[in-house]
């Protein structure tokens, strides 16, 4: 008797854990602050509730090697069902069929989100767009009062910029027109594109065919950005740009949202002016990119884990999410006229700009053209001072890249 | 009682095992992956013989992060062994706060070395005190700071190791001068050596065996560099070293671990090399000093 009620117990437990787990579904992502990351959990919490069926079990990734772990698990086919990914990303992954082709998902719905450029490779799209990312010009309105500008002043073209970064620059000994970043990896060359598209410069032919990156127009826009660099910038990293410029000493910078995010955590006084990047038509470009969700080509539960992306990515839970990350630039079109972003002039001034922010091109060697562009605008700022020679070295570099 | 042999064998297993699955393994499968193309994201790969090793003497990155490498290693070791011996010769003697001198030196050996790293960002950069203490002293430093000038980031960088090496390397010579017999000093007193006499005939030449530990461990450890310019540069500023390389090469940009692998052999082989160096050097000659 006792063991026939051992083996019915047993066998009801399984029964149980059977009906309990049904589809484990694993999501990869890298929003860890304690701010943010409360609203993931309850957004996945809600999926939950929604999809009794299903579990999620979330893993945090750092932007300090998250992308090694992702690149890791893939290539050892560990990788998760979910994954978020940077736009830069998607192709190197997608190129080598680790990514689930989603176009056919999202043909109805392609029209209410912004991004899908980024996440489309060979006529293929890959990743679901999330939060985009762009940078506009901010600049300290009682430094430009002082340099003589009237209130409500704000450079629309690139040669304004110029006069006014000079105008900040010649207030004082301890005060710089423009924030001009050092040899950062991954960000230097974010700061040179936006001038370089606002030129009207490309990087590839219109059949992707040729690269002109060392065209009249890309060094004009070097010139300038070597410009504003030697004659008033104050050259640091982000992080130290963006502190001085909060601390009042710089007249412009080029940013991104997580800036009024630090302003207000941070409680910092100051009078902040946001502005679309002036080019020699206005508005200028600036730099689009942006954060994607995508499934693994290797996951055994598609469909569950495409159900989970577009749950999170849902106009609702992108509001959500933007709120508690101070966000100003949800995917979902929908989500941009949520009085969240219609109420506040600085976030307006994202979503404005995205609308004429270029991406970079959409190529597996991206990383390696990355780095070309980014080495070729170092040299131009710190190492020989030539514009012209460095651009067209990093030219035959990525004809190179593109012959192999 | 004497354990059996197969008891003493389960004993090491575990140890065995770990060296094999954590050392031994990655060591071959990377010596094989530097004869291929495998990246980390491609599912194929091809056999491609000498292919990266010739490539990588053709690689201008790969080439000035030896430099640099090079120029780390002669640089700081010389540097770090004086000093380390020098330090390690005052706070032998016997003076009162010996022991808070002995612990302040050694200190920086058992913090972090990301926490030094970005402790001398702040110092290095532009207001930071070492810039501003440099301009005190009538010197020029580069207006965006240390680290953002190519003639001086990778000295900044070799001086800061310096100092949070010397204190570990203070230590081995002091245990060696301890080990030093005190009768041999008495005897060359009472024969007329004077200070200068008994630190060349006696205290340096019986320090070999220590100074050889000392530079063959800190040439492996400066030929390693990595996380000083990670954390400090990025390898900008031409500090790229060989293993950073190695690092950018095979994890961040384009994932090419097969031609990382084939560039951490190159440095296997010149750490090998230079390790066997300081062996027949100190071994042939008669005495160091």
């Amino acid at each position: 008797m006792k063991t026939t009620t051992f083996l019915v117990s047993t066998v009801l437990v399984f029964l149980g854990l059977n009906v309990s787990a049904a589809t484990t579904i694993h999501w990869w992502q890298f929003w860890t602050d304690p701010n943010i990351k409360p609203t993931i959990s309850a957004v996945v919490a809600e999926f939950e509730k929604a999809n009794p069926d299903i579990e999620v079990k979330l893993t945090d990734l750092t932007w300090a090697n998250g992308h090694e772990k992702i690149v890791i698990s893939f290539a050892s086919g560990t990788g998760p069902d979910v994954v978020e990914l940077g736009s830069d990303w998607i192709a190197q992954f997608a190129a080598n069929g680790h990514l689930v082709d989603i176009s056919d998902e999202i043909a109805p719905d392609s029209g209410e989100f912004q991004g899908w450029g980024m996440a489309t490779y060979q006529d293929k799209v890959y990743a679901k767009p999330w939060i985009l990312g762009t940078r506009v010009l901010f600049a300290n309105r009682d430094l430009l009062t002082r340099a003589g500008y009237n209130s409500d002043w704000v450079p629309i073209k690139t040669f304004e910029l110029q006069m006014a970064a000079r105008k900040i620059n010649a207030l004082g000994e301890n005060v710089y027109g423009w924030g001009s970043n050092t040899a950062e990896k991954h960000r230097l060359y974010k700061k040179y594109l936006p001038f370089f598209w606002s030129y009207g410069a490309q990087i590839f032919t219109d059949d992707s065919k040729y690269c002109i990156l060392s065209s009249e127009k890309a060094i004009n826009a070097l010139r300038l950005y070597k410009e504003l660099h030697d004659s008033c910038g104050y050259v640091s990293n982000q992080r130290g740009i963006e502190d001085a410029f909060l601390d009042g000493k710089i007249g412009f910078i080029i940013s991104g949202d997580w800036l009024l995010k630090r302003i207000e955590l941070e409680n910092r006084q100051i009078n902040l002016v946001s502005t679309l990047i002036p080019g020699l038509n206005f508005p200028g470009k600036s730099f689009l990119g942006g954060e994607f969700l995508a499934v693994n080509e290797a996951s055994r539960h598609k469909e569950a884990a495409m159900k989970l992306i577009d749950f999170i990515t849902s106009p609702e839970n992108q509001i959500l999410f933007c709120k508690a990350n101070r966000s100003a630039n949800p995917s979902s079109i929908a989500a941009q006229s949520d009085p969240y972003f219609t109420s506040n002039d600085h976030l307006q001034t994202f979503i404005k700009q995205i609308r004429s922010a270029n991406h970079p091109p959409v190529d597996p060697d991206w990383v390696y053209m990355e780095d070309a562009i980014e080495r070729a605008v170092e040299d131009a700022l710190f190492g020989s001072g030539l514009v012209a020679e460095p651009l067209r070295q990093a030219r035959l570099k990525i004809d190179e890249l593109k012959k192999k | 009682m004497k354990p059996s042999r197969s008891t003493a064998l389960a004993l090491v297993l575990p140890w065995l095992l770990t060296l094999a699955v954590f050392w031994l393994f990655p060591l071959v499968i990377s010596f094989v992956m530097g004869f291929t193309d495998f990246r980390l994201l491609v599912k194929d790969y091809q056999w491609v013989g000498l292919a990266n090793y010739r490539a990588l003497f053709s690689d201008q990155d790969f080439i000035k992060a030896l430099k640099n490498t090079f120029i780390f290693v002669l640089g700081t070791i010389p540097v770090t062994t004086v000093l380390s011996l020098s330090m390690a010769l005052l706070v032998s003697r016997r003076f009162k706060g010996r022991g808070v001198f002995r612990a302040a030196y050694f200190l920086p050996s058992i913090t972090s070395m990301v926490v030094i790293a970005l402790i001398f960002t702040n110092l290095y950069q532009r207001g930071g005190y070492v810039v501003l203490l440099a301009k005190l002293v009538g010197l020029t430093p580069p207006e965006n700071g240390l680290l953002y000038d190519s003639s001086t980031a990778l000295f900044s960088i070799m001086a800061m190791d310096v100092w949070m090496s010397v204190g570990y390397y203070m230590l081995i010579f002091l245990a060696g001068l301890k080990s030093i017999p005190e009768e041999l000093y008495e005897a060359a007193e009472i024969h007329g050596a004077g200070a200068v006499r008994r630190l060349f005939s006696i205290t340096l030449p019986l320090l070999k065996p220590v100074a050889l530990f000392i530079l063959v461990i800190n040439s492996i450890k400066s030929f390693q560099v990595f996380v000083e310019i990670f954390v400090m540069t990025k390898g900008k500023f031409d500090t790229s070293t060989a293993v950073y390389f190695v690092y950018e090469t095979g994890l961040t940009t384009g994932f090419k671990s097969g031609y990382a692998s084939a560039a951490a052999y190159v440095l296997f082989v010149i750490i090998a090399l230079f390790s066997a160096m300081w062996f027949l050097l100190l071994r042939r000659r008669q005495a160091l000093w």
